[in-house]
């Protein structure tokens, strides 16, 4: 029982290792200039494109709930006008970038491990490197730079689209003049909530980018080994993005407040 | 050209090779035969430094490749050319894109002159009317032939083919076969192959290595393998 927990221990300390040395591996190629701008830029289309319409779909949702519940809440305390402020701060503080995150790990991240891990079990990473190139330039960094790129991008389109979500609800359910709600949406915005936002959102797309490549890179076991760690890295990617949150929020809220 | 000097290596405990140790001349073909799972592959991939050893050295043209960084390995590996079992082509490549791919890579010819480079090789290898499929569209034997126009697209000094007839009918095997001594010897490459094809192995090959139970059995040529006296193999070879 505890040579068996031992082991445990000590398989799960050598994939953190190996999974932190691949980061550091992904980090020297970057930093020594190695990136394929063609492949980066392929990577971002595919990437932009399986995840836009969800994005979408679930940014203008939340919008939507977030304005009803914050209408019929605040209307009891006779604060309907703050629905603006309450619908555009959660969205840019905290909603989009995690939703966003959440969603992109799914499609996205989801779809690296895939292929890749499907590139591994088919020889063609180490065929990669038999031809003489690096597999971590040729097939990583362009995806992981990809995610750090793409994932931005789509929280700015998400927060525009729940704040338009938002936007519908107020004026057509809560009664809210369309000009009213766009001026307090405008002052309730202050550059550090937006930037706030998007700091956490470069270190999320890094997570999903690095756990994501990391577990298709070292896939193993054939199609059931891709099955297995596609859901594995979408499982860790979402956990390691709600835990940074809670740390890059306390951080965040105690440098700027 | 290849040395192999006592050559160890275990997965999880257990010895998958023991104290192999061959050289390989220039321009000779090497066939190493053996069942399957004695190894074969191991060993072929220790020669392109995709595995490292435990104990021994691996030698290319003088260069202890298990002394080298990885990126050492992937400069030696410029001049070799692997045909992996399955071809190991880019799915997401077509066939001229994968043939291409090393010369993009490792060349500054122009697109016109890659071009014309990987029509020649494709034309080699007798796929010059498939250029433009995806791997999924091609039947076993013609990723092979994609793989190999892929591995000697840079004129391998080095050629390794991992099981290059395995999955294959006696027709293609026996084209396969023949096809890589063809190119093998027009580009004059140093080739190893692996295979538990006997009747090809014996005829293409200039020298044969048989490993049993993790090691060599017996080393020489097609007709000396052919009047062996040992009893294992009399009984692997069939004579």
């Amino acid at each position: 029982m505890i040579t068996r927990l031992l082991d445990n221990v000590r398989s799960r300390l050598t994939h953190m290792g190996e999974a932190i040395f691949f980061l550091g591996e992904v980090l020297r190629v970057i930093g020594r200039g190695k990136v394929r701008f063609n492949e980066v830029l392929n990577q971002m289309y595919a990437q932009g494109v399986q995840s836009i319409v969800i994005v979408i779909l679930t940014s203008f949702a939340s919008g939507m709930v977030l304005a009803l519940q914050a209408a019929i809440t605040l209307q009891r305390f006779g604060a309907k006008e703050f629905v603006a402020r309450l619908v555009a701060l959660s969205l840019l503080r905290e909603l989009s970038p995690v939703f966003t995150s959440l969603i992109f790990s799914g499609k996205a991240g989801a779809g690296i491990t895939a292929e890749l891990g499907t590139m591994n079990t088919h020889e063609q990473i180490q065929a990669t490197r038999a031809l003489g190139v690096n597999p971590v330039e040729f097939l990583v960094v362009p995806r992981f730079l990809a995610c750090v790129l793409v994932l931005p991008v789509l929280v700015v389109i998400s927060e525009i689209v729940g704040i338009f979500g938002g936007y519908v609800i107020a004026v057509s359910q809560a009664h809210i003049p369309g000009a009213f709600y766009v001026h307090q949406t405008m002052e309730a915005v202050d550059y550090v909530d937006f930037f706030s936002g998007l700091i956490k959102v470069f270190f999320f797309s890094a997570i999903i980018g690095w756990v994501c490549c990391y577990h298709g890179f070292y896939t193993k076991g054939g199609a059931m080994g891709v099955g297995q760690f596609t859901t594995r890295a979408v499982a860790y990617s979402y956990i390691a993005v709600i835990i940074s949150d809670v740390v890059l929020t306390k951080i965040i809220l105690t440098i700027w407040g | 050209m290849i040395k192999v000097q006592g050559v160890c290596k275990s997965f999880a405990g257990e010895h998958v090779l023991e104290d192999i140790t061959f050289d390989i001349a220039s321009g000779e073909i090497v066939v190493l035969l053996g069942s399957s799972g004695v190894g074969k592959t191991v060993l072929l991939k220790h020669l392109i430094g995709l595995i490292a050893p435990d104990q021994g050295r691996v030698l290319i043209d003088g260069v202890d490749i298990t002394s080298l960084s990885e990126e050492g390995l992937l400069r030696v590996r410029k001049s070799m050319g692997y045909l992996f079992q399955e071809g190991a082509l880019y799915d997401f490549m077509d066939v001229f894109d994968n043939v291409a791919f090393p010369l993009r890579e490792h060349t500054s010819l122009s697109g016109p002159a890659i071009a014309d480079k990987v029509r020649e090789v494709l034309k080699l290898v007798g796929l010059q009317d498939a250029d433009r499929k995806f791997p999924a569209q091609l039947s076993g034997g013609m990723k092979k032939r994609a793989g190999l126009a892929r591995a000697i697209v840079l004129g391998a000094k080095i050629l390794l083919c991992d099981e290059p007839t395995s999955g294959l009918d006696p027709i293609r095997s026996r084209d396969i076969s023949d096809l890589i001594r063809c190119v093998a010897k027009k580009i004059g490459s140093t080739t190893v192959i692996t295979s538990h094809d006997i009747d090809n192995s014996l005829r293409i090959a200039d020298r044969l290595i048989l490993l049993n139970e993790s090691r060599i059995v017996a080393v020489g040529t097609p007709q000396a393998m052919r009047v062996h006296q040992e009893g294992f193999v009399r009984e692997f070879l069939r004579v």
